[in-house]
Parts: structure tokens; sequence; C-alpha cells
């Protein structure tokens, strides 16, 4: 909430000449209240009702028959028809919502509530905030305005505004600020309307341009009226439904210097309540820092919070893993003795098997040696055959059948 | 244009929790950290394969030993069993079927580690138609651990895939790494309890070649019910 010291200034402009700045002024406070588009847009639909003239349908349409239902067994439906014969109508089904000619489903009466009432406070509230909005160049330009050539946002102009008389004068003014294009987009987007408007006297349909607020009338009403897109409006008479029409807020609006100062005294400001409003003084905003990163960020917070806990690995990545079996490094990562063990195994398994060799070396060796022994004496044994006597081959005889 | 860095990004990397200096400080504690470990894991692997050694050699004296005497060795009964469900879920009466959630075996072929006592045995009991088991040797215990072995931790199902998974659980039990775990559970030590409930239920496959029939028991040529050794054979198939 702004204080007077603190306030920014805004340029006041001349209407012809050079653009420059010819006096500096500060920005009324209207400007930095709350912008609430739900507030606007909530006031603006039920503002738009308040100018709705009444209709209905006739009372009687589609009563004006004294038809009654044939009842059952005529193998029709129970429908009320038309009495009578000789013509066409008789028998036709009447009254009914689904017939041909009968009357309406709830027929619309002109007692329907036409009209809203809204809080004074909240048309106030939206006023206030289609104002501020007014001020803001992105919304501006968002509403479809073409303000790229302005000097400024918000556009003050010196109050020889309020004396000018002549359209041309007005176009001349409008070009020389650079307001022209917008109001070159209205002439030039104008159509025909879409639908049945268009024969009931609303045939055209423009595009809403440049707004002029003035403080006092001196003949610039009569000199902006006949440029199209161009609206004007005195400074005490505000209307949300041209500061934000749709309930878009953003409307372009061109300042005069005297109205743009009344704005402080129209609408207060939140230690001055307004002058012209009685006790009201301007929508307080629910956070006044609305930068909430900002907030979070600042030393004043982060100092103060705990530390970030680790990310919790409780619903991490699948792990994906080889078989140990198969894959030689997972198998050494989970057990880093296994590479050793391998060895130590094979060491043994060489070992062995060099025992058993020599074991069996050995044992082949001996039966070698046997078998060489043994075949030695049987050569023995043979030489002593033939040298030996017949005594000794009968006792030979006699040992072989033995 | 040289590129500028905010001010509140500074001050915020500054404070940051995450800083490099504080990640250097702990990785490095953490890489420390996973070399002691593995240095551990070396030097109890070699530990256990003596003792498993030297428990096999062991039994083979005391036999001989006591062929020698002519007398017999009665070996002691086993501590350890590996159960596997062998049948589905479907039609099981209430009794079996809250013992088989008790034991963890929720779907079939999915096995666990018991510890077998009077209790446990009586629990066996009345699921044998439902499960096979048997005794596992250190090679089955091994296997199912490093091929099959899931963690649990943080009530999810984690492949084992490091020794710091094993400490971070089990350290205050003074179980390091794989050989550890296995040791714990095939030995069948005092906080065999905690080995056991941090390996999540095993969850092997079909065995390759197939059953011959499950409704029989194992005795009876089908495949219930208990068949000591022999699970080892089974497991071997359904690993």
């Amino acid at each position: 909430m702004t204080t007077q010291q603190l306030r920014p200034i805004v340029s006041v402009f001349p209407i012809k000449g050079k653009v420059k700045t010819i006096k500096q002024v500060p920005l009324p406070s209207v400007f930095s209240a709350p912008i609430r588009p739900d507030v606007v847009r909530f006031v603006h639909t039920n503002m738009a009702k308040n100018n709705r003239q009444a209709h209905a349908v006739s009372t009687t349409a589609g009563e004006q028959t004294s038809a009654t239902s044939w009842g059952t067994g005529r193998a029709v439906a129970r429908i009320p028809r038309v009495k009578g014969s000789g013509t066409g109508r008789s028998g036709q089904a009447a009254f009914g919502n689904m017939c041909r000619g009968g009357r309406m489903y709830a027929p619309k009466k002109v007692w329907r509530k036409w009209h809203r009432k809204i809080n004074t406070n909240q048309k106030r509230y939206a006023v206030c905030s289609a104002i501020a909005a007014t001020a803001v160049t992105p919304l501006v330009m968002s509403r479809g305005h073409r303000v790229n050539k302005l000097p400024e946002l918000p556009l003050v102009v010196s109050d020889q505004l309020q004396s000018l008389t002549k359209t041309r004068q007005a176009v001349k003014f409008l070009k020389f600020i650079g307001a022209y294009r917008d109001v070159e987009k209205v002439i030039r987007t104008k159509k025909t309307r879409v639908g049945q408007g268009k024969y009931r006297n609303r045939r055209h349909v423009l595009r809403k341009g440049p707004m002029v607020v003035y403080a006092r009338n001196l003949g610039i009403k009569k000199a902006f009226r006949n440029i199209p897109g161009v609206e004007t409006a005195s400074v005490y008479t505000l209307n949300l439904l041209k500061l934000a029409p749709g309930s878009q807020m953003g409307r372009f609006i061109i300042w005069t210097e005297s109205a743009f100062k009344l704005l402080e005294d129209i609408y207060g400001s939140w230690e001055k309540p307004s002058k012209f409003k009685s006790g009201f003084y301007l929508p307080r905003p629910v956070m006044v820092n609305t930068d909430v990163e900002r907030i979070i960020k600042s030393d004043q917070v982060q100092t103060v919070l705990r530390n970030r806990r680790p990310r919790s690995r409780k619903y991490g990545k699948k792990i994906q893993r080889a078989d140990p079996y198969e894959d030689m490094s997972v198998m050494v990562k989970l057990n880093p003795y296994y590479k050793t063990k391998l060895q130590k195994q094979k060491e043994l398994e060489e070992k062995n098997k060099k025992e058993r060799k020599e074991i069996v070396d050995k044992s082949r060796k001996e039966y070698e040696d046997w078998l060489y022994f043994s075949e030695e004496e049987e050569e023995e044994e043979e030489e002593e055959e033939e040298e030996g006597s017949d005594e000794d081959r009968e006792i030979e005889v006699l040992s072989d059948e033995n | 244009m040289s590129k500028q860095v905010p001010e509140t990004i500074k001050k915020q990397v500054k404070r940051s929790f995450n800083s490099k200096e504080v990640k250097k400080e702990k990785n490095e504690k953490r890489m420390k950290l996973l070399k002691e470990i593995q240095t551990k894991a070396f030097k109890r692997a070699e530990k256990y394969e003596k003792e498993y050694l030297e428990q096999e050699q062991k039994l083979v004296e005391l036999k001989q030993q006591a062929l020698k005497e002519g007398s017999f060795y009665r070996e002691p009964e086993p501590k350890l069993a590996f159960i596997i469900r062998i049948r589905g879920i479907v039609g099981v009466p209430p009794k079996p079927r809250k013992i088989l959630q008790l034991l963890r075996l929720r779907r079939i072929y999915s096995g666990v580690f018991i510890r077998l006592n009077k209790s446990s045995l009586r629990m066996l009991h009345f699921i044998d138609p439902y499960v096979t088991w048997g005794y596992p040797d250190v090679e089955t215990v091994r296997a199912l651990i490093y091929k099959r072995g899931h963690a649990r931790v943080n009530h999810q199902r984690k492949i084992i895939d490091s020794n710091e998974m094993i400490y971070d659980k089990l350290q205050k039990f003074d179980i390091v790494c794989m050989e550890d775990l296995v040791h714990e559970i095939y030995t069948v030590g005092k906080n065999f309890k905690h080995a056991n409930s941090f390996l999540w239920a095993f969850k092997l496959k079909p065995p390759v070649g197939g059953f011959s029939t499950v409704k029989k028991s194992f005795v009876n040529k089908g495949e219930h019910g208990n068949r000591e050794q022999y699970i080892n054979t089974l497991v071997k198939k359904m690993i």
C-alpha cells in the first residue's frame, strides 16, 4: 500500500506540437487497487443484464383452441385434439409443447427477473480493479488494443483536449498521440453482425477503441462522438461495462489531466476515504506482496527452514543385475573372495591331479616291474627245463597233473 | 554479455544442503565405507570357506571313527530347511492356507528358508501336501541367495546388487556381506530370524523336466513333503 510520497509519476502530454512531457502528476491510488478478474466478471455479468428489455411469448399463444383428448380406445395418442370437422385442423393435436401449433414449454413471462442487484461495494471494487488494469500494458494489449506507439500508459493528456469541438481536431490529436492505430483497427474490422440482430437495427458490429475520460465537457463529447470505436466518459461516472467490455479488463483509456487527478478524490486511497462515495476506501488486496517465489527465496525464510531431506530412494528405479554365476564382475562385487576361492580350488585340483598322477605312475611302474621280473623267471624256468633229466621230467609231469 | 547469476541462486547454493563440498564429503565417506565392507567381506568369506570344509571333514572323520569302533555315528538333526510351495492358490483349506501365509509361501514355486524346531515341524506337517521341503547344502543356499536373493527394503522387493545393501540393514547383527548372509542362513546362527526376514521369499521357476505328480508324497514317488537332501537337486532345476 503506497503512501503519498511513494506514488510513481505519470507524464502529461500536450495535444499537439511535440510528443514530450509538459508536466508530471502522481499516479492516483486507484491504480494500485487489487486487480480482481473474478470480481469484475461477476459484477459485469450482472450489470450487463440491467439494460435488458422484457420480452415474452403471448399468453394466449397455442391456447386458442378448445381441444380435448379423445381418450383411450381410438388407436391414437391421448394428446388433446382439436374439435370439429371440415378442416384440416380438426383432429390435430393441440396444446402440448410437442404439438405443431401448440403452446411452448414454460411460456416466457414478462415478469422474469431481468435486472440484477449488485452490492454497491462490489460494483465499486470492480470499477477500481478495472481502472487499475487500464494502467497495466500487458492487460491492455491482451485485450486487443494497439498501444505500441503510445508514449506512456496510463496516457494522460493536457486539459486542452476537453475544449476540442471539431472531429477533425480530435482525429488529428489521436494520430498525434499514437492512438489512431486503435481507431484504424476498429474501422478495418467493422462487420455485419452475425445473426438476427442484423435486421433488428443492430446491423454492424464494431470493436472497442480508445476511451477518452474527461473532467469537464467543453466540446470534447461531440468532437469524439463520430469517430468509430472511440467512447467518451466523464470521470465522475465511469461505467464498468465500458471499462471492462465483455468483462475483459484493460480498456485503452486516454485521461485528461484534471480527470486523472480527480481519480484520487473520487476513489480515495487506503488512508483517505473517497470524497464522492461516502465511506468508501480503496479495496485492500489479500496479499500485499504477491511475489511468492521471492518470499520463499528470501533470507528471512530460508534461514529458518530445516535442511532438505535426501531424496528418498523409496521408489527408486528397478535395479538390474546380471546373474553372478554368469557374470564374474557381479560375483566379485558381491563376494570379493570369489576369485581367490576359484584360484585355490584350481590349485587344489592341480595338486590332487599331480598326486594322483604320481600314485598312478608309481603303481604302474610297480606293475611293469613285477611283469618284467616274472617274465625273467619264466625264461629261467624254461632254460632249466631244457637242461633237465627224465626224472625231473617225471616230477614235472606229476607236478603238471597237480 | 556475461551470464549473471541471480543473487537468490547464489545464496541458495551457499546455503545448500547438497552443495558441491557437502556432496564430495559424503561421497568420500561412502567410498571409504564400501572399501571397508569389501575388505571385511573378503576376510569373512575366507574364514567361512575354511569353516565349511572343516565341518565336512569333521563329519567324515566322526563317521569313520564310529565305523572303526563298530558303532554308529548319529548325525545331528538338520537345523535348516528350504520349503518350496508346489501347489497353487485355488482350493486350499483355511488352516494350511494360513500356515502358508505365515511362512510367506503365497504363490506357487515360492521358496523360503525355515529353521527346524518342534513348532515349525508341526507347521510343516499341516502344509505337507502343498509343499516340498528338504535340507539344503551350502551350494544350494549360496545359489539361491546370489542368483535369486532379493532384499526387503522399504517394503519393496529389491535385488541384492551390492554388499552395501546388506550392510545398511543387517550391520547391527554383524552381517555385512553376501557370505555373511549365506553363513547365517546355512548355520542357523543367532540372527537367523533377521537374516531370513531380510530376504524376500524366493520366486523360483517351474522345474526343468517337470514334476511327476504333486498329489502324491515324495515317499510315494510323488513330489510333496519332505525330500531331505534331494531338495538340492530340485532347487538346481528350479533356480
